[in-house]
């Protein structure tokens, strides 16, 4: 089925005197990936958790199919929407096995064994994001882009519809993170629904249908749109608060970002 | 896909250990029983007062192993799900300061309740177990009163508190110690080093009656545990009521620990070595480590009592065993390179 999860004019503040965002609109919708780009501190983390239904907006609704988000029952929802969060640091050493059954819990009782279907379910995710040959390995133990792809096939565990990733990439190197950036794809292509919070903004231009840049001085929505439309040097220069360059990558044709590139080559 | 040992192997063992222990626990005492004697007492259909071998069996020996398992087992069970819920590996029943808060209670009960027209036995609980008990309920709702006030109840928050509080309580033992007079300071001493050695059934049916529910309650919550460590936002996102899950574990575990601290004395160790241990064998997944850990705590504290009845001729007290042995026991499997995964 084709999910639509909408932000309507939504806006959040921890506290009332400072808002993080305001007014912003944003769609996630099935077999199309999302980026949430911008500055630090510009509330991208924030909006994708406000997405997620872990925190509500102080305005402005969040539809799940023109439902409200906030109505659903917190298991219904997890059954739906799998949220990953940017850091995640285990208490207990877990085989990788055991990380992605954890994925089941919306599926299962309070003392619930792992039925059959739920054995499939975990192996096939394990499959699906190649690392079926690590599920005996102490998770603690993996590289980073192998713990990002179990934390992956985690959530897949959980059979959601749509999925909500903050940072993804941001302790990889750049091999692993163009790896995590085509499972997305192929996630995406599969029919899932995608939204990203990165900071790599040329993995984004590649490989996202939609990004939406967040800008702190803007206090919500700078620009959303297609990577070519979003990705100009003056909306990134404004957004960033610095001189961006964009070119088009010499191979791929997608919009390259660089920072302050004529400042840099002078400062050699 | 398989947990580190086969699940009907582990509770074969279990019963078979428990069995053991348990059957070892009746007969080996000050004075070492025979089942032969008793099996004869049996026969000759005599009431048990008037048998010397059972009556010693049932009314001292039984409600002694049940006890220790009860307590042991609470206190087990009760340090998993701390350090679930600290997210700490070093988080025992007595982290936050209830048994501190405890023995303050007995203190008090000893140095100003004694010699009162306040001392009288409720139900079952001296005025020196009422003491603690109340003593000890009272720190957990303090600390809780107060993480509660940040909005997600921090463990950083408990941890400091319930250390804070710990240490508030022990410094009003101190003063206490200095005010009482010099008789009573040697039956403290003995209640603060803890022992089991009940007669009859009253402790037993206490015991029983409150750890029971709230064994149960902390057991249903093993799958969440399981979600809350690996951070609260994770666990939050797939259906984990959060602040619930923490304030049930906390109340419960509060609970169970004054419970026990307050009827058999702050017994130490048990809730720390006995969890670590047995997630050696049976890896991190609370489902299974929970009600291992209960068996095994209820073991290990059962064996602790055998030995604490024959090391000397008399008692030694049990609190001082567990350490002695425990201790040891601990540092030997911390040695071993499972304990070096554990990240805080």
């Amino acid at each position: 089925m084709n999910q639509r999860l909408v932000a309507h004019r939504v806006s959040f503040a921890y506290d009332p005197q400072t808002p993080v965002f305001q007014n912003i609109d944003a769609t996630i919708e099935s077999g199309r990936i999302a980026a949430i780009v911008g500055p630090n501190g510009a509330g991208k983390s924030t909006l994708l958790r406000v997405l997620s239904g872990l925190l509500r907006p102080v305005t402005g609704t969040v539809m799940l199919n023109d439902k409200p988000l906030h109505g659903l029952h917190a298991i219904d929802r997890a059954r739906l929407i799998a949220f990953l969060p940017q850091i995640i640091n285990p208490a207990f050493a877990l085989k990788v096995s055991e990380v992605v059954s954890m994925g089941r819990y919306p599926h299962m009782g309070a003392f619930a064994t792992l039925s059959p279907h739920d054995r499939n379910v975990v192996e096939r995710c394990l499959h699906d994001t190649e690392t079926y040959e690590l599920r005996s390995r102490d998770f603690m133990t993996l590289s980073g882009g192998e713990r990002q792809r179990v934390l992956v096939a985690s959530i897949l565990a959980q059979e959601p519809e749509l999925l909500l990733l903050d940072e993804p990439t941001s302790a990889l190197d750049l091999h692993h993170a163009h790896e995590v950036f085509v499972l997305l794809r192929r996630l995406a292509g599969d029919g899932y629904g995608i939204a990203v919070v990165t900071h790599d903004l040329n993995l984004a231009a590649r490989f996202c249908d939609h990004l939406l840049l967040m800008s702190q001085t803007h206090q919500g929505l700078l620009a959303d749109g297609p990577p070519e439309c979003v990705l100009t040097e003056e909306l990134l220069s404004r957004a960033y608060a610095a001189s961006i360059n964009v070119c088009a990558h010499p191979i791929t044709g997608s919009p390259l970002v660089t920072a302050e590139a004529d400042t840099l080559e002078r400062s050699r | 896909m398989k947990p580190t040992m086969s699940r009907t192997r582990i509770i074969f063992a279990l019963v078979f250990i428990t069995g053991a222990i348990g059957v070892a626990s009746l007969l080996i005492g000050t004075e070492t029983l025979s089942p032969e004697q008793a099996w004869a007492e049996w026969q000759s259909g005599r009431p048990i007062r008037e048998c010397p071998t059972l009556s010693i069996l049932f009314y001292q020996r039984l409600p002694r192993t049940l006890t220790a398992w009860l307590a042991g087992s609470a206190l087990a069970l009760v340090g998993c799900a701390f350090q679930a819920l600290l997210r700490n590996p070093l988080a025992t029943p007595y982290t936050l300061g209830i048994a501190s808060a405890g023995a303050l209670g007995a203190w008090v009960a000893t140095v100003f309740i004694q010699g009162t027209v306040l001392w009288v036995t409720v139900w079952t609980f001296s005025p020196i177990q009422a003491s603690a008990f109340v003593f000890a309920s009272l720190n957990a709702l303090f600390i809780y009163l107060l993480a509660a006030r940040n909005p997600r109840m921090a463990p950083s928050v408990l941890l400091l508190t319930g250390v804070t509080l710990g240490m508030l309580c022990n410094a009003g033992i101190l003063f206490l110690r200095y005010l009482a007079a010099p008789d009573r300071l040697v039956v403290m001493d003995r209640w603060l080093m803890g022992g089991v050695d009940v007669v009859g059934f009253d402790i037993v049916r206490t015991l029983l009656i409150g750890l029971t529910p709230c064994a149960i309650l902390l057991l249903a919550q093993s799958a969440k545990l399981d979600q809350l460590g690996f951070g609260t936002e994770l666990a939050a996102s797939r259906g984990v009521h959060v602040g619930r899950l923490q304030a049930v574990v906390f109340f419960v575990g509060s609970l169970m620990t004054a419970l026990v601290a307050s009827t058999v004395g702050p017994i130490g160790f048990v809730g720390l070595i006995v969890p670590h241990s047995v997630r050696a064998i049976t890896g991190s997944r609370h489902r299974i480590l929970m009600p291992v850990s209960l068996f095994c705590g209820g073991a290990f504290l059962c064996f602790c009592d055998i030995i604490a009845r024959r090391l000397l001729t008399g008692e030694t007290p049990i609190g001082i065993i567990t350490s002695l042995f425990g201790g040891p026991f601990f540092l030997y499997l911390l040695t071993r390179k499972r304990f070096t995964d554990w990240e805080t």
